[in-house]
């Protein structure tokens, strides 16, 4: 069977275990005709090479706008406003420092601080991201073959050509008179036969039977969670250090994301992938995670090891979701939801206090100002945000219930 | 046909289905008809049969493409059925027609999944509401029952008072043994009445005070010796039927301020309480609930599945719950039913159909589910192979077969499970033809070896068989792709059909009749489920 | 579906819109001129003359010209081109521009806002009951209406014009009847037939597009809710389906109005429209003189524009204001 080549074969790559993305006080914002939307704000996270980190969050916490702002796929009228991106690979260290010394730092390339066609070159390659609706990731116009042949040619440019950022996209082969040429002639074709049949082995790697005959197959011909597969194989192309999964099992059945999730989980192991995984989904994260961030309207809550979080919860946010979810394990007795809904995440709406303060069941005074990180019980990853991580709480010290009721809550989609 | 909140007094189920049929035709366009072309039909629906009891909660769970949704809006006849019975609270809805039909909806709704279009985005939330009430002319007044007041007076002769009641309080007040009565107290009061604040149960008249208890409106005049005092409902039906949509959604979590906002302004879990209290709006006895909550996050479903256990508590509602979320379904259900490709392979009670399921998709549906523990990634899960086949054709007998783990074998071969699976799985693309010979050859080509028969064969044995097998069936197996090799295929499907012929295929499982945990499955043809509950849920499958 | 709300988006959506205000305030001064016209035209629009040193109904060729025109016999000096005596010039029979301007848009507006609303009134809830029922219905009605869309607009129109008769509705114009207007035509010309045909020609667009929206709409959710509660079918229609197909049904109103006056032009110009009093007639008939004398085609032409901007400004104004899901302004609760 053939295999992919590994992580570790890959020259530049850091050891398991070592960091390999470091992100510093990542804010992005997006600037609407309601006002400025701070969709992450002062975000830190440390990934480590090899593992699964899973990021959980519902809906407005900020954790697909995270993924997008790490892949560099934030459009206007969005904009990363602040932070860092930190990028650990001692090849592409070794390259940017050449034009760019400014933004190396050891082994770590500040991807913020380079040009954007050097960051764009990084995707695919280094960074890919799968997302929750195969359907629409693929051109309905072309077979599946075809554009995972594309993608494994982009990479086999970048190979060729390491240090320059530019083989991978910059070509001859891209100018529309050859597009023209290769329509007529066959050997102009931009997509070579070593690439194709690349495509087809990458295909069975994922598990598709028949993998030569589905390689000819349009996209509509393919059932969801073959798609999906057929959208790892295309991430995978790109023989990246680092995948981005958004929701990548919540479109479909939960038999076929058992398999789905097997396979990332194999393959994760087989060639030593870091995978940050990003879903509301506990269950998935319990399945699939190393270590845990738990995300609530554009910062990091809660992070640790999955122990940490699962067991030793200590932010009232994760509390709560652990305690309104209902599970196959835990039966009966009332479900306990978290009071209220949502926050706004306008920036002239939000207020300077904890932002789970208003629906918090143990706020407190002391909650009316913004709380730092502090450690939690645990391992050293073990942090919160959350005054209840440092001391105990106090009845005495508790916000009378209705305090911030006259706040505006937004009536979001 | 019951009332509105009337009480069921047979001990029936409430819902009764028997083999419930929908099929969508494709293909039947009238150019289809002219070109012959013979319609193709899609057995979304094919033949299901339950019972719901009054008050309980029936889940009815499965995968994509199982129709359980067409299940439910069929059941309601939000789709004309092709085949089947549906009996609620006795009479056949089917059948119904007009009058009958229109009560039948008053008594039966349903609550759909999406929240963003189940509610028409131009017209606003409480007029979304109150249209139910409009279409069955709520409130409803009978014209036979009569209306009385019971009087009581404090320091004002009795004989003083004349009382007047409307014919139409019955609007307001539910009658009793066929009398609608209103409880008026007439009052002297020791000085000149203030007026006070407006109340509608409350009139003055000089120091003459007139209070009715129920939600009536009251007036009264002073004529002389003579205390004239009438009670009417006092409102139109168009203001009765605004309280009572400003109740439900109140009831329901909302403010009744936001009655004139447009769906939009609201979040998807608000829409849904919209949603809910439409649906609540006639009081019905009967909700099915299409996966109520999975367009929701996951902390404003649990405000939404609370909300639901409370409703159902309070009203007296009977549930049919659609969700494909078996934690969800477990929570909340008291009965199991487990559907796929078009039938109900298992249904249980909840408890027992979780900790013992009898059906083997059943146990791989529970298997998959990822649990909240730490302790999940140290579970093995034994994922199912494949997709699920097509409902223009599903397989033959037990529909499960093609990804059944524990598929049958014939009794008198002596085979393991997963050579067995391996088998039946080649066998299943030999009979479909659907292996790509030519392309199999052109790549062998491309790759320079001989596209002779030996070495397709060759390739195929590499490809399709993933297990160890026995000389007898790596034999076997040899024999059918030689034959397919010489484009022979019916004979290799023949082959293999004649040695390995399961009685899954053959034969249709029927839900066992065993007491109220029915699963089917041919693995439970010879002993009862409950010999099978004993066993802690594995089964004894000749492995 | 008017509901106090809808009535108040639509003032809302006025107040705040300049371009609605424009295109309302436009209709309204075109519909005025309309109606007034036999006291705006400074001449009778249909007297005809025909120029004295040619002795022919047809002036001569060049720009500036001067000649004198006999109308009913009697002689008369005029500039052809616009002068103080003919504000607009005159055209190649010696009629008054404006004063046929100013006639002109009766026949222009009357046809083709009555020709639109008839289409309508025909082709939406043809697409209504094609798109809800869908099936062997929905193809049947279909399968009609693209026959229908085969045959060429105006060949289709001379058709049924053949079929039903030239029949043009003389109305008594109040105005000159009141004895307001000197010596202007006594009444009123509306091209009934012509009008009827235009609705007849255009329905099927209208059809179309409906039924393309209901079905969508069919199988939203709130439609089978709508079922569910035993909401009959025509209610639903009423209240559910069509409103919210509003949107594409009222950008093609705007769209078809265009196309109905321009389709009566090109009818009047074969002499088939039951009356010559049009601004497409007299488009038609200044075209091959727009080098000469362009302000022949060129005024009615700016008739044309301007009524069909202030349709669509209308129409933007309407749509806008129904469709509760375009954020204006804060709408109050």
């Amino acid at each position: 069977m053939p295999s992919i080549p590994t992580s570790r074969g890959r020259s530049g790559v850091p050891e398991m275990g070592e960091d390999i993305l470091r992100i510093d006080g990542l804010s992005t914002r997006f600037f609407t005709a309601e006002g400025q939307v701070n969709a992450v704000s002062d975000l830190d996270l440390t990934v480590e090479s090899g593992e699964v980190f899973g990021i959980v969050g519902e809906s407005g916490s900020g954790k697909s706008v995270t993924a997008e702002s790490i892949m560099d796929l934030i459009e206007s009228p969005g904009e990363i406003t602040d932070g860092s991106v930190e990028y650990r690979n001692s090849e592409f260290a070794d390259a940017i420092s050449e034009n760019h010394p400014g933004a190396v730092d050891d082994d770590f390339v500040d991807l913020r601080q380079i040009p954007k066609d050097a960051r764009r070159s990084l995707r695919g390659s280094e960074f890919t991201m799968i997302f929750q609706d195969p359907e629409s990731s693929f051109n309905p116009s072309l077979t599946v073959g075809e554009q995972l042949a594309e993608a494994v040619e982009v990479q086999r440019r970048a190979t060729a050509n390491p240090r320059s950022t530019k083989a991978r996209t910059r070509s001859v082969e891209y100018s529309f008179g050859s597009l023209i040429a290769s329509t007529v002639l066959d050997s102009q074709k931009f997509i070579k036969p070593a690439s194709k049949a690349r495509a087809v082995e990458l295909l069975e790697q994922v598990g598709i039977p028949d993998p030569a005959k589905r390689a000819d197959e349009y996209p509509h011909e393919y059932s969801g969670g073959m798609l999906q597969r057929a959208m790892i194989a295309q991430a995978l192309a790109g023989e990246p250090d680092i995948l981005i999964a958004d929701e990548p099992t919540t479109a479909l059945d939960v038999t076929i994301q058992a398999q789905i999730l097997n396979l990332l989980k194999d393959l994760q192991e087989e060639i030593g992938m870091t995978i940050l995984l990003i879903t509301h989904n506990l269950g998935v994260i319990a399945r699939m995670c190393d270590r845990v961030g738990v995300m609530y309207a554009g910062e990091i809550v809660e992070r640790g090891t999955l122990e940490d979080v699962f067991d030793s919860p200590t932010h009232p946010y994760t509390q709560g979701l652990l305690g309104s979810v209902p599970d196959l394990e835990n039966v009966g007795g009332t479900l306990q939801p978290i009071e209220g809904s949502v926050p706004s995440l306008l920036d002239h709406e939000m207020e300077s206090r904890c932002y789970f303060a208003d629906r918090c069941p143990k706020a407190m005074e002391e909650c009316l100002e913004k709380p730092p990180e502090f450690a939690g019980p645990g391992s050293p990853d073990h942090r919160a945000l959350c005054y209840l991580a440092d001391h105990e709480y106090d009845p005495e010290q508790a916000l009378p219930p209705g305090y911030f009721e006259d706040e505006e809550v937004a009536p979001d989609e | 046909m019951s009332d509105s909140g009337g009480h069921r007094t047979s001990d029936a189920p409430l819902v009764e289905v028997r083999g419930l049929q929908k099929y969508f035709y494709e293909q039947d366009s009238l150019v289809d008809a002219l070109l012959r072309t013979d319609p193709v039909a899609v057995k979304a629906v094919d033949g299901v049969s339950f019972d719901i009891s009054a008050g309980e909660t029936l889940g009815l769970v499965g995968e994509s493409g199982c129709g359980k949704s067409t299940c439910g809006e069929t059941l309601l006849r939000l789709q004309e059925p092709t085949g089947g019975t549906v009996h609620f609270d006795g009479e056949n809805v089917f059948e119904m027609q007009n009058s009958d039909l229109k009560s039948f909806r008053r008594n039966a709704q349903f609550i759909f999944q999406d929240p963003f279009s189940s509610l028409d985005p131009r017209i606003p939330i409480g007029r979304s509401v109150r249209e139910p009430l409009e279409t069955h002319d709520w409130p409803w007044t009978e014209p036979d029952v009569e209306t009385e007041a019971t009087v009581r007076t404090d320091g004002v002769p009795r004989d003083r008072v004349a009382v007047s009641v409307a014919a139409d309080i019955d609007k307001v007040v539910t009658p009793e043994n066929g009398v609608a009565t209103a409880t008026v107290t007439v009052r002297q009061l020791a000085s000149a009445a203030d007026s006070g604040e407006e109340e509608r149960g409350r009139d003055t008249s000089d120091t003459i005070e007139a209070t009715v208890e129920e939600d009536l409106t009251i007036g009264v005049q002073t004529d002389g010796d003579r205390i004239d005092v009438d009670v009417s409902v006092g409102r139109s039906n168009k203001q009765l039927r605004k309280e009572r949509a400003a109740m439900l959604l109140e009831r329901v979590g909302l403010s009744a301020d936001q009655r004139d906002r447009y769906p939009h302004e609201f979040s998807g879990g608000q829409r849904q309480r919209v949603g809910i209290a439409r649906a609540l709006a006639l009081n019905p006895d009967f909700l099915v609930l299409d996966e109520p909550t999975s367009a929701l996050d996951v902390s404003v479903q649990a405000q939404i599945l609370n909300l639901l256990s409370e409703l159902q508590a309070e009203f007296d509602l009977t549930y049919l719950l659609i969700s494909h979320d078996l934690s969800v379904i477990r929570h909340i259900s008291d009965r199991v039913a487990v559907m796929y490709l078009g039938e109900i392979v298992e249904i249980a009670p909840s408890e027992k159909l979780f900790r013992n399921p009898a059906h083997p998709y059943t146990q791989a549906l529970l298997e998959s589910v990822p649990r909240v523990s730490t302790a999940e990634q140290d579970r093995n899960i034994e994922t199912l192979s494949g997709d699920v086949p097509s409902p223009r054709n599903p397989p033959s007998g037990c529909r499960f077969r093609t990804r059944c783990p524990k598929v049958i074998p014939p009794p008198a071969l002596d085979i393991e499970q997963p050579a067995y699976r391996t088998v039946m799985d080649i066998r299943e693309r030999i009979e479909n033809r659907s292996l790509d010979l030519d392309g199999i050859r052109e790549q062998l080509a491309n790759e320079g070896k001989s596209t002779g028969t030996d070495e397709l064969v060759r390739e195929l044995e590499e490809r399709l068989i993933d297990t160890d097998l026995d000389r007898r069936e790596a034999e076997n197996v040899e024999t059918a792709f030689r034959a397919i090799a010489n484009d022979e295929w019916d004979r290799a499907a023949e082959l293999l059909r004649a040695e390995y012929e399961s009685i899954c295929e053959t034969v249709s499982p029927e839900l066992q009749d065993a007491n109220d945990h029915q699963a089917a499955c041919h693995l439970l043809d010879d002993r009862s489920v409950a010999e099978h509950r004993d066993r802690d849920g594995t089964v004894d499958s000749r492995e | 579906m008017i509901s106090n709300r809808t009535i108040s988006n639509l003032k809302q959506g006025l107040s705040s819109s300049l371009l609605a205000k424009l295109g309302v305030v436009l209709l309204v001064l075109l519909v005025l001129m309309a109606a007034f016209a036999p006291l705006l035209a400074t001449h009778d629009p249909t007297r005809t003359g025909s120029f004295s040193d040619t002795g022919n109904p047809y002036p001569p060729p060049g720009f500036d010209y001067q000649t004198t025109i006999a109308q009913d016999g009697e002689f008369e000096q005029v500039t052809v081109s616009p002068s103080s005596d003919h504000l607009l010039g005159t055209n190649n029979v010696g009629q008054d521009v404006f004063s046929r301007f100013v006639y002109g848009a009766r026949v222009s507006l009357v046809v083709g806002l009555l020709g639109t609303a008839l289409a309508m009134l025909i082709g939406v809830p043809y697409g209504l009951v094609a798109g809800y029922y869908g099936g062997r219905v929905d193809d049947i009605l279909m399968r009609i209406a693209d026959v229908m869309l085969a045959f060429p607009a105006l060949v289709l129109a001379l058709a049924l014009i053949g079929v039903f008769q030239q029949s043009t509705i003389n109305v008594p114009d109040p105005i000159v009847m009141a004895g307001l207007a000197e010596g202007m035509p006594e009444t009123i010309p509306i091209p009934g037939t012509v009008t009827i045909v235009a609705a007849l020609v255009i329905w099927v667009w209208f059809a179309r597009v409906t039924r393309g929206e209901a079905l969508s709409i069919r199988n939203q959710e709130y439609v089978k809710a709508a079922r569910g509660f035993g909401v009959s079918d025509s209610k639903i229609l009423l209240r559910h389906v069509l409103p919210n197909s509003i949107t594409p049904i009222i950008v093609l109103a705007t769209i078809q109005v265009a196309v109905i006056i321009l389709l009566e032009a090109s009818l009047a110009y074969l002499g088939f429209s039951g009356t010559t009093l049009s601004w497409g007639y007299e488009i038609e008939r200044g075209q091959d003189l727009l080098r000469t004398r362009p302000w022949i085609a060129i005024f009615p032409g700016l008739g044309i524009v301007l009524a069909v901007i202030s349709v669509n400004l209308i129409g933007d104004w309407l749509r806008d204001a129904l469709d509760p899901n375009v954020e204006g302004t804060e709408r109050g609760a």
